[in-house]
């Protein structure tokens, strides 16, 4: 039960963006993917989703390989958050939501309750969603990716393995959205869902992830626990800058600074 | 989610703005529309003129020539402006509309080679057919080459799509302009009248079969509403959402070039309705294709029949081509609409 990553290679014409990676995220975990600019990182996350069919290798969800997977049961099993966009026509921000959802319709407004609340989105209803600030748009679009994934709950039984997966969610947001954007996705793992973000804060990928995942020229260069992974000496050198890494003693968490 | 987050949230409830009421209004406007186009013409006639045994002729005239003609202007108008609301969406691209990817000059370009062509040549019961034939495998054509050379040399891409487009219809300029070049008086200026959009050609014989074309090809873009709301979000979370990205823009390129081929090839090119009437529709029903598509129709279908209206009452008994109509409208309106939407 896992998605997996088998030493997928991916080219561009003669360029390879990505290099016999093998990578795997479990439900239940949330896993950062972190690196230089260029290291390869969305396009990863774009073979991880099935976007993008890897020139080598392959990627399973659940052990299934995901080209025998229709499109469509892709989108139910996974969903993924891009960089957002304006659009060329006016949505209003409760039709970019129900974008989100392809389950029942008996169940939406459940859903769409749970995720307007958790995401804190109750003032941006009703109105239009190009004429959100960047952050405010970022925001609605994480919470249009967790309704794709949500599931009604249900004592008796787990719900199935899902994987969310988040390129730079928190790009364009304030101190307090990036928390709170962080912690949901912290929160929805433990509704048996496997979470892959790409990060560039260092920091956030410490303190979010349980497991770091670093990539350099397309390469896996270490994973594991962050503490195991984001040490100075291998950041320094991928990084090309100094790099230090230490436990802040009073919050009791890694901190990488420069 | 805790009890003071649900009572802090008494909008999630709260339903979108009310759209039936707007969509069955544009309904009546269109039945209003064909009401009143039905009922004014060269002729006068009343409804029970038509309805009484009065006179055999007025009744001909209303039966072979008002409303096939009425019948016709509904028919393209809806599917121009469905095709245009369709392919704007697709191309998330509000400039976009079937002129663009290079159906109308296709068209154009077979009816041109018919008339230019065929003139003194044709003869016998399938002079009528020639025509739209020519007409409707000219777009069909066209669409096929465009797609065909954008899957083989680009990525399918909406940007190669665009560009292609740009270049067919270049190409069928000057297939158009070395047959004007060619024709004499009388053909240039039949194919004058043709390039501005007419539909005094209209008879039952030739719309039936059109209307059922039309309405077979533009059905599946109905069905296609959903995946063209979440086109807006991009063609990668598209996919992510489960659409089918490349087979969707197969379907609505070949749907609305085959509708479009079908209506133009009656009667010609008429312009600015598969632009303008997307964007009036967004105006009164917001931006979801759901909603798009259907109000299009109505509208489309609607505004078409009282162009047409104007074309054949404005200076009878003479007839002015619809297209001038549709465009001296459809132009301004355009323009207030850019000057509305810039901050």
């Amino acid at each position: 039960m896992t998605l997996c990553a088998e030493n997928v290679s991916l080219r561009f014409g003669p360029c390879p963006a990505v290099a016999a990676v093998s990578l795997e995220v479990a439900p239940g975990t949330a896993t950062a993917l972190v690196g230089p600019n260029g290291a390869g990182k969305s396009s990863l996350l774009r073979v991880l989703s099935g976007e993008l069919a890897p020139s080598a290798g392959r990627v399973t969800l659940d052990g299934q390989p995901l080209s025998l997977l229709q499109v469509s049961e892709l989108a139910r099993r996974r969903s993924h958050m891009g960089q957002s966009a304006i659009m060329a026509f006016d949505f209003l921000v409760e039709e970019v939501l129900a974008m989100g959802w392809l389950g029942r319709a008996a169940d939406f407004q459940a859903a769409l309750r749970d995720a307007v609340a958790c995401c804190g989105l109750g003032p941006l209803l009703g109105r239009r969603f190009n004429g959100l600030s960047g952050g405010e748009r970022q925001l609605v679009q994480f919470a249009r990716a967790l309704l794709q994934i949500w599931r009604r709950r249900s004592p008796d039984a787990a719900p199935e393995a899902r994987y969310l997966l988040l390129d730079e969610p928190t790009a364009s947001l304030d101190l307090r959205h990036e928390l709170l954007a962080l912690r949901l996705a912290r929160r929805v793992r433990e509704d048996n869902v496997g979470v892959l973000m790409v990060l560039h804060d260092l920091n956030l990928a410490a303190r979010f992830a349980d497991r770091v995942a670093l990539l350099a020229n397309g390469a896996l260069v270490s994973a594991g626990a962050p503490e195991k992974v984001l040490t100075g000496e291998a950041l320094s050198g991928l990084y090309g800058t100094r790099v230090c890494v230490e436990r802040h003693r009073r919050l009791d968490r890694l901190v990488v600074h420069t | 989610m805790n009890s003071a987050a649900a009572l802090a949230l008494p909008a999630v409830g709260r339903p979108l703005p009310n759209r039936a009421p707007v969509l069955a209004l544009l309904a009546a406007a269109l039945l209003g529309a064909l009401a009143l186009a039905l009922a004014i013409g060269a002729m006068p006639m009343s409804f029970a003129d038509i309805l009484g045994e009065e006179t055999a002729l007025q009744r001909l005239v209303f039966i072979e020539i008002r409303a096939p003609r009425v019948a016709l202007a509904g028919l393209v108008g809806a599917v121009l402006a469905v095709s245009g609301a369709a392919l704007q969406g697709l191309f998330r691209n509000p400039l976009a509309d079937p002129g663009l990817i290079g159906v109308s000059s296709g068209a154009a370009l077979g009816a041109v080679a018919v008339i230019v062509l065929g003139s003194g040549r044709l003869a016998g019961p399938l002079t009528a057919y020639a025509l739209p034939l020519a007409a409707m495998l000219g777009a069909v054509l066209v669409t096929l080459f465009l797609w065909a050379f954008a899957a083989r040399y680009g990525q399918f891409s909406i940007v190669t799509i665009l560009l292609v487009g740009i270049a067919v219809n270049a190409l069928a300029a000057v297939g158009l302009g070395a047959f004007q070049y060619l024709s004499d008086e009388g053909q240039l200026r039949t194919l004058t009248f043709w390039m501005l959009g007419s539909f005094g050609r209209a008879n039952w014989p030739t719309v039936l079969p059109a209307a059922l074309a039309m309405a077979a090809a533009a059905a599946p873009l109905f069905f296609a509403t959903r995946a063209l709301d979440l086109m807006q979000l991009g063609e990668s979370e598209a996919f992510h959402l489960g659409v089918a990205v490349q087979r969707l823009k197969r379907r609505v390129i070949l749907c609305a070039a085959a509708a479009v081929g079908a209506g133009v090839a009656l009667s010609g090119i008429i312009g600015f309705v598969g632009l303008v009437v997307p964007h009036l529709v967004r105006l009164l029903l917001g931006a979801s294709h759901r909603w798009v598509l259907p109000g299009a129709a109505l509208l489309g279908a609607a505004l078409t029949v009282l162009a047409d209206l104007l074309a054949r009452t404005v200076a009878a008994p003479a007839e002015v081509p619809v297209s001038l109509v549709t465009s001296a409208l459809g132009a301004p309106f355009f323009l207030w609409l850019i000057a509305r939407v810039r901050p």
